[in-house]
């Protein structure tokens, strides 16, 4: 393939006395095949044209998580971006530090944040009543690709709810924590859940599947937060205010977790329920959007309470799993 | 040539947004496209169905597709959260055979028509600008928009996961820019594009919520949008129902007219302003449609 000159428009940044960053754009020209790494070409530049360039690397094959930067809109691993996949119409590539942490200086932030939510939802085996000791084929399903994380802060670095709440755990630490409510061996699940059921853990992520489109290795972090929200419910983890907006989308469901099946059955036939607070409903009312009380009935309704009955007598797997990884 | 979908409009479609419904009808019927109505279809239930019963919520996504499919169409939408519900019982149901199978054991037991994974979930957004005869479309824009600035604000269940979708999506999807051009505007490139509007944690985090209205919308002003428009009844119902609030919290005013990508449409084909619904919005973008002519 034939070489292409490059534009890369680069962030530099710098922390002054005061504390406060100071910005500007940089713009250094390279020639490179379509298929070069975006960071073989900041080494590149680093080595011949400015050797002020900071970032981070190591591993140059999408193992160690360092080199998670912002590439043209985007969070990802420098190491696995080829560059004419990023480069717009003009072959400008425009590269800058992960947002939601600090910056340090050029690409580099403090991941401290990011590494602290990590931290809060013990991300070790804990000992306890429930570690399961028949550990079978199938015991991994949940926890394969969840693994597969290596800690780059991409997904936390493009987190809606985290750009606006340094609260909020964060996809990875979410997505860990499932990993270890599904590892048979852990002794906690119960209790995880409970921690996870509370404020800023996992009822406050958005669900804007950004997480899932950026995480450089299949981690799917929203999916396992899916997950961990219906196992919460399960054990009855469904008063805090997350769990109370899921139920208040649809209806009432009974304190145990367990669907009650008349609300169940206004739920399928569809309330827009978000009308939560009183002063919203009035400016809402304004213009005349409340939705009624008394949605018009589908015909055949008669079927969803089948399905629902059937499906409570002989309950069925179909959760999504992670292929099997097996030695060659 | 006439395009036949099976209409699913979603239940805020229905109800708080029903403007948008309208105009999808209304835009619909001057680009012969034949919306269907789906007597039997109940609410999808969306990701918090999934959430409490996943079975449950596969087997009712599989019956209102059965009915799409034993009419022999496939299914249009406007609601972004309906397309990625059912997109992504659909994208599993074709790609595991198996669950297929176990969720059409139940939908047989239940007395419903099992589902042969056939047709396609689409949004009338990409019907107008992918399947839609683009002369036509022209031909009717009769009121173009003179170089208005528009902020495409697509919608994270229009664009997320890409896999699902049986269009262009995440960082690809380009239609709502596509359509603002047709219609004589100017897209406007802003962050907040293909974000999220926060409209899943309305209630557990009522102010992380506004926060992310705010920001969305404050981006695109920020950048010249004089108007913003979405494919989704949800986005529209936070973009534009809760804007005020949002000032509130962020304590900037904002101002920012949003509306429904199938009411611009029929704003530029000249239609009827009552059909449209324009009345029904709280940030009423009469004002700067009128400064265009339209
Ligand atoms: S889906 Fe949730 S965790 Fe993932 S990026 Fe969006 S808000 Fe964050
Ligand atoms: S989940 Fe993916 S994006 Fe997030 S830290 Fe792990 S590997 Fe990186
Ligand atoms: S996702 Fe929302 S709008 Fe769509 S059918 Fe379900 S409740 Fe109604
Ligand atoms: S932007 Fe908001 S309403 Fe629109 S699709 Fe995403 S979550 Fe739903
Ligand atoms: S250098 Fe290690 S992941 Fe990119």
């Amino acid at each position: 393939m034939a070489e292409k000159t490059y534009t890369f428009r680069v962030q530099r940044n710098k922390v002054t006395g005061d504390g406060k960053v100071e910005s500007r754009w940089q713009d250094y020209q390279l020639a490179a095949e379509p298929t070069t790494t975006v960071l073989i070409c900041l080494e590149q530049i680093k080595g011949h044209q400015d050797g002020t360039l900071t970032y981070r690397m190591s591993c140059r094959s999408a193992i160690c998580g360092s080199c998670a930067m912002k590439i043209s809109g985007r969070t990802r691993l420098a190491c696995k971006t080829h560059v004419e996949k990023v480069a717009d119409a003009n072959g400008v590539i425009r590269v800058s530090p992960m947002t939601n942490q600090p910056i340090l200086k050029d690409m580099v932030v403090d991941i401290r944040p990011f590494y602290n939510h990590v931290l809060k939802i013990k991300p070790y085996l804990q000992e306890g009543s429930e570690t399961d000791t028949n550990v079978g084929r199938s015991s991994y399903d949940q926890v394969n690709h969840v693994t597969q994380c290596i800690m780059c802060g991409s997904c936390y670095s493009d987190c809606t709810m985290a750009e606006v709440s340094d609260k909020f755990v964060g996809p990875a630490a979410l997505a860990k924590a499932f990993r270890f409510v599904s590892d048979p061996r852990e002794g906690k699940k119960t209790a995880r859940l409970r921690e996870l059921s509370e404020e800023n853990q996992m009822w406050s992520c958005c669900r804007c599947a950004q997480c899932v489109e950026t995480c450089p290795k299949d981690v799917k972090p929203m999916e396992a937060i899916v997950k961990l929200r219906a196992r919460g419910m399960q054990k009855g983890y469904v008063d805090g205010p997350g769990p109370k907006h899921a139920l208040a989308f649809h209806g009432d469901i009974q304190k145990t977790g367990d669907l009650n099946e008349f609300t169940l059955m206004q739920r399928t036939i569809g309330i827009v329920g978000t009308l939560g607070e009183l002063g919203m409903a009035l400016h809402l009312m304004k213009k005349g959007k409340i939705p009624s009380p008394f949605p018009h009935k589908v015909e055949g309704v008669e079927e969803l309470g089948n399905i629902y009955r059937i499906l409570e007598e002989n309950p069925l797997d179909v959760e999504t799993k992670a292929k099997e990884v097996a030695p060659e | 040539m006439s395009l036949e979908f099976s209409f699913y409009p979603g239940c805020a479609g229905k109800q708080v947004q029903k403007e948008a419904k309208s105009a999808a009808h209304a835009v619909a019927r001057e680009l012969g496209i034949t919306l269907h109505p789906m007597p039997r279809a109940s609410c999808c239930g969306a990701v918090s169905l999934r959430e409490s019963k996943l079975a449950f919520s596969l087997a009712v996504a599989a019956r209102i597709l059965s009915e799409a499919e034993a009419a022999g169409r496939n299914i249009c939408t406007i609601c972004n959260t309906c397309l990625q519900t059912l997109s992504h019982a659909n994208y599993r149901f074709k790609r595991e055979p198996d669950v297929l199978e176990k969720i059409n054991g139940v939908l047989k037991k239940a007395g419903v028509r099992p589902y042969g994974a056939t047709i396609k979930v689409q949004h009338l957004l990409w019907v107008v600008t992918d399947q839609v005869d683009q002369k036509l479309l022209k031909s009717k824009i009769t009121r173009p928009l003179k170089g208005l600035k528009v902020a495409p604000f697509y919608g994270c269940h229009n664009l997320r996961p890409s896999e699902i979708y049986e269009s262009k999506a995440g960082d690809e999807a380009d239609h709502l820019d596509r359509l603002i051009t047709t219609l004589g505007g100017s897209p406007v490139s802003y962050s907040g594009s293909r974000k999220c509007c926060g409209f899943h944690v309305m209630l557990s985090d009522p102010t992380e919520m506004r926060s992310m209205v705010a920001k969305n919308c404050l981006d695109a002003k920020g950048e010249g949008a004089e108007l913003m428009i979405s494919p989704c009844t949800l986005c529209d119902m936070s973009l534009n129902a809760y804007q005020m609030p949002a000032e509130k919290v962020v304590g900037k005013k904002i101002d920012l007219p949003e509306m429904n990508f199938a009411q611009l449409l029929g704003a530029s084909m000249g239609l009827d302003a009552a059909e449209l619904g324009l009345e029904r919005l709280h940030v009423d973008p009469r004002p700067v449609l009128k400064s265009k002519g339209v």
